[in-house]
């Protein structure tokens, strides 16, 4: 028993220790233009850690120096915890830096997953989505 | 209880020596234990398994692989607003966005992970996406001749040399195939083949049967699923409270032709 549970301890490690490639799969939603990713920098004003998307709301100045709300699809918590996000990864008030991909509609709405995808915070950390 | 934890932990490093002294003797040939594109464990799929290259927007086939169906099929596919693929447009009726089942073989599209476990005459499946599961019955057992309806169906498999072949049957016809819309009747019948081509790599076809929707069977491309060490199947259960407030802050907005 114990010689099993042994092997399989030092199996499970080596396990840990095969690196797991990057695996990126294209988000199907048409509603965003993935040909042309842009980064807005605002206030974040709202994190929502739920299904089906996590969301992240800030507050961006457009082009005239007004304010709007802005919407962004993440993905699901699963996805997130999978690259090391948490609830608490992004909070109401932070200023950060998010690579999105716009609605085609011209909607201030975008989609900050897949591989070129990111949030940048103050202090250069960078989260990702981009490993499914 | 503390000698026996001294001799737990004696007994460790010992077979942990044991293990590294004698690999061949020692290791056992399961699925998560072996280095990359070493030769896959016959007939073993355990592990935690993602589908590659294909967002939820795709199912099982491309539309312009799609056979003549029916003209009960096509009633429905008229009937049917997708929210993905040639006939998108906002609001509509695909079944999931009021969180009915996803239903199988749609889940298998899933561009979230699922688990394979091998049990004592069956082999599990778990996906992430609405944390659901199935069983596959490799016990010998025949198809029902007359199945009840069923979101996931009835699903029996055995080997063929490498190649896992499943059967199932005993499906409703609530769930479409994919998120274009198209539909299939309870009349449904599956099978599909899984063959690791190396450890790490699961090889994945799909044939779809349903003479009441489609005039001859439908095959799918061949799908590629890799293994991914280390991951961890998470809860994506459909709620219908976050689903709402996900479509009216999120899917809405992002989908409504601009004002002119």
């Amino acid at each position: 028993m114990n010689f099993k549970l042994g092997t399989t301890i030092v199996l499970l490690i080596a396990g840990l220790l095969v690196a797991c490639g990057p695996l990126w799969a294209h988000h199907g939603n048409s509603a965003y233009d993935e040909e042309h990713w842009i980064t807005i920098s605002g206030t974040v004003t709202e994190f929502v850690w739920a299904n089906p998307h996590c969301q992240i709301f800030m507050d961006a100045k457009d082009d005239k120096g007004a304010v709007v709300n802005w919407s962004i699809e993440s993905q699901s918590p699963g996805i997130l915890r999978r690259n090391s996000w948490t609830r608490n990864s992004v909070k109401a008030g932070e200023q950060i830096a998010v690579t999105l991909a716009p609605a085609r509609n011209g909607a201030p709405v975008g989609f900050s997953g897949g591989k070129d995808g990111k949030i940048v915070f103050p202090d250069g950390h960078i989260l990702k989505m981009d490993q499914r | 209880m503390r000698s026996r934890q001294i001799y737990s932990i004696v007994a460790l490093m010992v077979a942990s020596a044991a293990a590294l002294a004698f690999p061949n003797v020692a290791r056992p040939q399961t699925a998560q234990q072996q280095p990359a594109s070493s030769p896959a464990s016959k007939h073993d799929l355990t592990g935690v398994w993602q589908l590659q290259g294909i967002g939820g927007a795709e199912s099982f086939a491309p539309e312009a692989d799609m056979p003549p169906m029916t003209p009960w099929a096509k009633a429905r596919f008229d009937a049917a607003k997708p929210g993905y693929g040639s006939r998108a447009a906002p609001g509509g009726n695909d079944p999931i966005l009021q969180c009915d089942p996803i239903g199988f073989p749609r889940i298998m599209f899933m561009p979230t992970p699922l688990e394979f476990v091998q049990a004592s005459g069956r082999l599990l499946q778990f996906w992430e996406r609405e944390h659901e599961w199935r069983s596959i019955w490799t016990d010998g057992r025949k198809l029902p001749d007359d199945p009840d309806p069923s979101w996931f169906g009835y699903a029996i498999g055995h080997w063929e040399n490498d190649t896992f072949v499943v059967e199932s049957t005993g499906f409703n016809d609530k769930t479409w195939l994919g998120p274009a819309g198209y539909p299939h009747s309870d009349a449904l019948r599956v099978t599909e083949r899984y063959r690791r081509a190396d450890h790490d790599t699961l090889l994945y076809s799909i044939t779809v049967t349903d003479p009441k929707a489609y005039t001859k069977p439908v095959a799918s491309p061949q799908r590629i699923f890799k293994l991914r060490p280390g991951a961890e199947i998470e809860e994506l259960p459909c709620v219908w409270s976050e689903e709402n407030e996900f479509t009216q802050r999120i899917r809405e907005p992002a989908a409504h032709k601009p004002p002119k």
